[in-house]
C-alpha cells in the first residue's frame, strides 16, 4: 500500500507549496504519494498542471476550509 | 523531453523584478525546463554577499507586502531552483568589469560562472528570452 507523506504549506505563497511538494517528492519511493495542504489560491491548478508536464500522477484535489488538499502520486 | 530553454536577463535590483525573475527561474527549472538567468546593471548589487539580508531588497508597494506577507525570498527561490531543475546563474562579465567585483563578492553556491553578453543571446536564440 501507497505512504503518503504530509506537507501543510499552508500560509506559504507561490511558489512555496510546489515546491515543498516537489522537494517531498525527491525523497520517497515510487508509487507512494505526497498530500500538500495550500492556502495559496493558485496551487489547485497550478500543481496539477505541473504534475501533468512532468508525467507524475493526480491523486485528487479537495477544498477544504479555507485552503486545498492536493494528493499526488509518484510515479518516477 | 525537455521543453524549450528559459533565458532570463536580470538587469533590475527592484524587489518586485528580482522576486519574478526568481519565481520565473524556479518554476521553470523544476518543470523540466532548462533555465538560464543572466545578472547585470543592478541587479548586481542584490546579490553582493555583504549586504544584510535586511538590506538587499528595496521597491514599492508590492515589495513591501512581499516582506509584509513573508513570501519565498527571491535568492531562495533562486537556489532551490537550483538544487531541484536544471538552473544555471551567470553573472554578466562587464558588470563585474565596471564594478570591480569578482565572483568572490557575490553569495556563494548561485553563480555558476561569468559569462559575456554575446554568448548569452546566442545560446538564448535557441529559447525565450526574458528580460526584467
Amino acid at each position: 500500500m501507497a505512504e503518503r507523506t504530509k506537507i501543510d504549506a499552508r500560509g506559504a505563497f507561490c511558489p512555496g507549496p510546489l515546491m515543498e511538494l516537489i522537494a517531498a517528492l525527491k525523497l520517497i519511493e515510487v508509487g507512494d504519494e505526497v498530500e500538500v495542504w495550500s492556502s495559496d489560491k493558485g496551487s489547485a491548478k497550478d500543481i496539477p498542471e505541473w504534475v501533468a508536464k512532468v508525467g507524475h500522477e493526480m491523486v485528487g484535489v479537495e477544498n477544504l476550509e479555507g485552503y486545498d488538499s492536493i494528493v499526488v502520486r509518484k510515479t518516477k | 523531453m525537455s521543453s524549450q530553454p528559459l533565458y532570463i536577463i536580470l538587469c533590475s535590483a527592484e524587489h518586485e523584478k528580482v522576486q519574478m525573475a526568481a519565481i520565473l527561474a524556479s518554476v521553470g527549472a523544476v518543470s523540466d525546463r532548462p533555465v538560464e538567468v543572466f545578472v547585470s546593471m543592478n541587479a548586481l548589487f542584490v546579490f553582493d554577499k555583504r549586504t544584510p539580508d535586511v538590506d538587499r531588497y528595496a521597491g514599492g508597494r508590492f515589495s513591501a507586502l512581499l516582506k509584509e506577507k513573508k513570501a519565498p525570498d527571491a535568492l531562495q527561490l533562486f537556489e532551490q531552483g537550483k538544487m531541484l531543475g536544471d538552473l544555471k546563474m551567470y553573472v554578466c562579465s562587464m558588470a563585474l568589469d565596471v564594478s570591480g567585483w569578482d565572483m568572490d563578492r557575490l553569495v556563494d553556491g548561485l553563480f555558476d560562472d561569468t559569462l559575456g553578453l554575446t554568448k548569452f543571446l546566442s545560446d538564448a536564440e535557441n529559447g525565450q528570452l526574458i528580460t526584467l
